[in-house]
């Protein structure tokens, strides 16, 4: 079982409090184009820091 | 460090690691990359051994990606969490005896300076509280008395957390931890206040919860550090491992802390204020 964030990329805004706020580095890829994020699951500890940070609900920590 | 260190050989360069070969075509070397560039370059290979929700990581993050000058910059660690900047940060570093970090640095700024006079070299002090306000405490004064031209930065997790929780000079009186069951019997040590009136040109006080003030702070303390003497930045990274809180709270008990009695605060001498004011008239 590995926890990890997972991204619901429909309600995500490109708005980056989750990568200002994420301790781990390069866990957070940030496309300017699209105005969305990406997630390096493998790169994650799963603390949830994103997830309260998240202003639309767009990130969870789980493992699956 | 010239960026033809890290530039591998054309010959070669197909031989190393693919992560490696990303941070050269994308670190934060040659292009100026800021905080507000975060996600979009690759900060580091390695991963680093903190543990999750950790505030001390957090704020080293924030730190690397605010530097003016990453490729032209040395960061100084002791031991404690943040000497994991080392695998976490892709600018130089070096790691001191416990303690010794801001003679080192002086040594080193007068080092650089002879031996690139045209060139701004920024060294830059990055440990936790026990670091500076208790086995470090003499070296980092006399550093400021004698106007050393670096940059001091605290990452004040208000414990000892790197060996299980003992109390630190900068722990909050009366706070209880692994290893101070009765609760620590004197305030916390104000090294903020004792910075104003021991030569730093500048100081802030920060926490995790503001990256854009950290980025500001980091900025002009390196900037002051060039031309006019030491600065000090004192940044609140909260440890939920030894502090007891859930590690999705990090942020927020640091946002608390920031509307009482780690409200951000700023000191400037007039001439550093003139130094800042000139640089931005500049550029
Ligand atoms: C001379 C010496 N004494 C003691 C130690 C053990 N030691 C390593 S880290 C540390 C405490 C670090 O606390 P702090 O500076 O607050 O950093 P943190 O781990 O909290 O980030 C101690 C006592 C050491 N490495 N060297
Ligand atoms: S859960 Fe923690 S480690 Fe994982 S992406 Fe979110 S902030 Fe980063
Ligand atoms: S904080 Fe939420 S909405 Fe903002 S970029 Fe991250 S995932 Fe998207
Ligand atoms: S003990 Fe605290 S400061 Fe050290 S890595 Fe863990 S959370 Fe971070
Ligand atoms: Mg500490």
């Amino acid at each position: 079982m590995y926890v990890s964030v997972r991204l619901a990329e429909e309600k995500c805004n490109g708005c980056r409090m989750c990568v200002f706020t994420c301790p781990d580095p390069n866990v957070f890829n940030f496309y300017k184009d699209k105005k969305k994020i990406s997630v390096n699951a493998s790169r994650c500890k799963g603390c949830g820091l994103c997830v309260v940070a998240c202003p639309k609900e767009a990130l969870s920590v789980s493992a699956g | 460090m010239s960026t033809r260190i890290i530039t591998p050989v054309a010959e070669f360069a197909d031989l190393l690691p693919q992560d490696y070969r990303e941070l050269v075509a994308n670190g934060p070397f040659f292009a100026r990359r800021g905080l507000k560039d975060l996600g979009t370059f690759k900060e580091i290979i390695e991963e680093h051994p903190h543990c999750a929700g950790c505030g001390v990581a957090l704020g080293v993050r924030l730190v690397a990606a605010s530097l003016p000058a990453p490729a032209d910059t040395i960061i100084i660690g002791t031991p404690g969490c943040s000497f994991f900047g080392l695998a976490q940060t892709a600018v130089n570093y070096s790691n001191t005896a416990f303690g010794n970090q801001n003679a080192v640095a002086s040594g080193l700024k007068r080092m650089l300076s002879l031996r690139y006079p045209d060139r701004h070299k920024d060294v830059v002090v990055l440990v936790g509280d026990g670091g500076i306000a208790d086995i470090g405490l003499d070296m980092t004064l006399h550093s400021w008395f004698r106007r050393e031209k670096i940059v001091t930065i605290m990452v004040d997790n208000e414990v000892y957390g790197n060996t299980g929780g003992q109390e630190s000079g900068m722990t909050k009186e009366g706070q209880v931890l692994n290893m101070a069951p009765g609760g620590k019997k004197f305030p916390k040590i104000p090294v903020f206040e004792i910075a104003k009136v021991s030569g730093c040109a500048y100081a802030a006080k920060v926490t995790v919860a503001s990256p854009r003030m950290i980025e500001k702070a980091v900025n002009r303390a390196v900037l002051v550090a060039r031309q006019v003497g030491p600065t000090y930045l004192q940044i609140y990274t909260p440890c939920p491992t030894n502090l007891k809180f859930s590690p999705d709270q990090t942020v927020r008990v640091a946002a608390e802390a920031e509307k009482g009695y780690y409200a951000v605060e700023e000191f400037i001498t007039d001439e550093a204020a003139r130094c800042l004011q000139q640089l931005t008239t500049e550029s």
